[in-house]
């Protein structure tokens, strides 16, 4: 999992490198990596580095380990990688239901409704969510179905 | 090899035409092939020296042949040392299995390797069959089974012998794939495309076992239990038809670039639903073709499409009798290992 992460290192040389080793050594992959070294603030030089640990442990460690240093973490937080996802609902009785669901991580950037001739609404349901709350999103958008009697339709790999 | 065929319907005359038209290439596997018994619901033909393919050519009835022997049933010939193959191709019966059930029961339990396109027996028997057919050291192919021609288990057989199948998806429903694919093309409603696919001979007078979804899930449980060695029964699958599906929601979907499907799936679970499929995934088939697509550890993916249904079944059916032949004499058969 990734991790993005500002530290705030003394302005002398060496620094990068000590900074760097609490994080290889706790199996850390750095992706990106910027050393604003032209900008020191107090005498300090922000580095901001995105980093794939094995598990949050690894990266918990790191972070203590680098702290311990006298390294200051300015910023540290997991980069959630967000993914796209489009839903039917074909019966849908209470909207506000669907459009008021408040699920940790997850927003509905589209809505797209067809009031038919039958009187069956059908319904296009566009979100953005974390990777991790897809289940989470998926069980609950069946459940709302289930409640009211709808039919749900969900990607091919959700 | 003699072979027994049992159910002399739809299947049974194709198979009969086909083994016409390639006699002589199955005589250049095994010289002694031949066709000794055809049974259907009231009576049978047998013949120890070999039936005249020929003049099977000539009836639509079995009842309608000179020899035709009323009253005589499959448990008969296969109570005898009178055959070494038989084609099990009567009624899907998912309740009990029967009559395929006994057939394929009796015939492993005799030595006898069974072919069989008849899912009852597998959905509701699988491992106990496979079990039975190892130690008797025979075989049992149902190629013909799941998805009509397209060669899935040869393939996984034959071709992914080292592979883990971690995901399975597919089009497993003929009937359902066209009528979906005409809401599509056509916008028109599901109750035209329906009874359109009616009049054209493509769904049954009932269509529930079609559009409900349980066709798709019996072949799901047979995939599951064959070639990712589950303990699948149709209790398992979550079933989902496309009874509800409105013309709105597939035109929403299509401006969307996705297809409605009835996709069976075996993931950590197993599940028929209807599904959005991005138009370009190639699982996104159209008509009464079919397709699989598989996952695995090592060639990552792989998709099959192919026709689900009809004649093209003979295809699978005639390979595994040719498989059947060609093994002969080799050391025993046994059913395949799950990675
Ligand atoms: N049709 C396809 O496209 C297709 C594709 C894949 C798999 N399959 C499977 O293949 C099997 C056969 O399908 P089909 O379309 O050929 O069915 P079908 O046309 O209904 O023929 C069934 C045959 O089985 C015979 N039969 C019934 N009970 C019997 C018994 N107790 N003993 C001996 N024969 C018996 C029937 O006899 P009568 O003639 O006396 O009624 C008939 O000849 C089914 O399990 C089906 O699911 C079919």
């Amino acid at each position: 999992m990734k991790f993005d992460m500002t530290l705030a290192l003394a302005d002398k040389p060496g620094q990068l490198l000590r900074a760097l080793e609490p994080i290889a050594k706790n199996g850390g992959n750095i992706i990106s990596i910027i050393h604003e070294r032209d900008k020191p603030v107090e005498g300090y030089v922000p580095v901001s580095l995105v980093v794939d640990f094995p598990s949050r442990q690894n990266f918990r460690n790191a972070i203590n380990e680098l702290k311990n240093l006298g390294i200051a973490v300015i910023k540290s937080e997991e980069v959630v990688e967000k993914v796209r996802l489009t839903f039917i609902l074909i019966g849908i009785t209470d909207l506000k239901k669907i459009i008021e669901s408040r699920i940790e991580g997850v927003e509905i950037i589209g809505l797209e409704i067809l009031t038919p001739s039958l009187n069956k609404v059908s319904i296009k349901l566009d979100v953005e969510t974390h990777a991790e709350a897809v289940n989470i999103l998926v069980d609950h958008l069946r459940r709302l179905a289930e409640d009211q009697n709808a039919l749900l339709i969900a990607p091919i790999y959700a | 090899m003699r072979l027994l065929i049992v159910g002399f319907g739809f299947i049974g005359r194709e198979l009969v035409k086909a083994l016409r038209d390639k006699m002589s290439f199955l005589r250049s596997i095994d010289r002694d092939f031949k066709v000794v018994g055809i049974v259907d619901s009231k009576g049978y033909l047998y013949n120890g020296k070999g039936i005249d393919i020929d003049d099977l050519n000539k009836i639509t009835r079995l009842s309608e042949h000179r020899d035709y022997k009323l009253g005589g049933t499959a448990l008969d010939l296969l109570g005898q040392n009178l055959c070494d193959i038989m084609v099990e191709a009567t009624p899907t019966n998912i309740k009990d299995g029967e009559p395929g059930l006994t057939h394929i029961r009796l015939a492993l339990s005799r030595g006898i390797h069974v072919i069989t396109p008849n899912k009852g027996p597998l959905v509701l028997a699988f491992r106990e069959l496979m079990n039975l057919a190892e130690r008797n050291e025979c075989a049992l192919l149902y190629e013909g089974a799941v998805a009509g021609a397209i060669p899935v288990f040869s393939l996984v057989r034959e071709c992914l012998q080292g592979d883990k199948i971690v995901r399975l998806s597919g089009i497993l429903n003929g009937t359902t794939n066209y009528i979906l694919s005409r809401m599509f093309f056509e916008e028109i409603s599901f109750e035209i495309a329906l009874k359109e696919a009616q009049e054209k001979g493509i769904a049954e007078r009932d269509p529930s076992y079609d559009i409900d979804g349980i066709d798709a899930a019996c072949k799901l449980v047979i995939l599951a239990n064959a070639l990712m060695g589950r303990e699948a029964r149709l209790n398992d699958v979550r079933i989902v038809g496309i009874r509800g599906i409105t013309q709105e929601a597939i035109s929403l979907a299509k401006r969307a670039n996705y297809a409605i499907k009835l996709i069976g799936t075996i993931d950590r679970g197993l599940e028929v639903a209807p599904k959005l499929v991005p138009i370009n995934h190639p699982i996104c088939v159209h008509g009464t073709l079919n397709a699989i697509h598989i996952e695995t550890d090592l060639a990552r993916e792989i998709t099959l499409v192919g026709y689900g249904a009809g004649k093209e079944t003979i295809s699978a059916i005639l390979n595994d009798l040719i498989t059947v032949l060609r093994k002969r004499g080799m050391s025993k058969f046994s059913s395949p290992k799950i990675v």
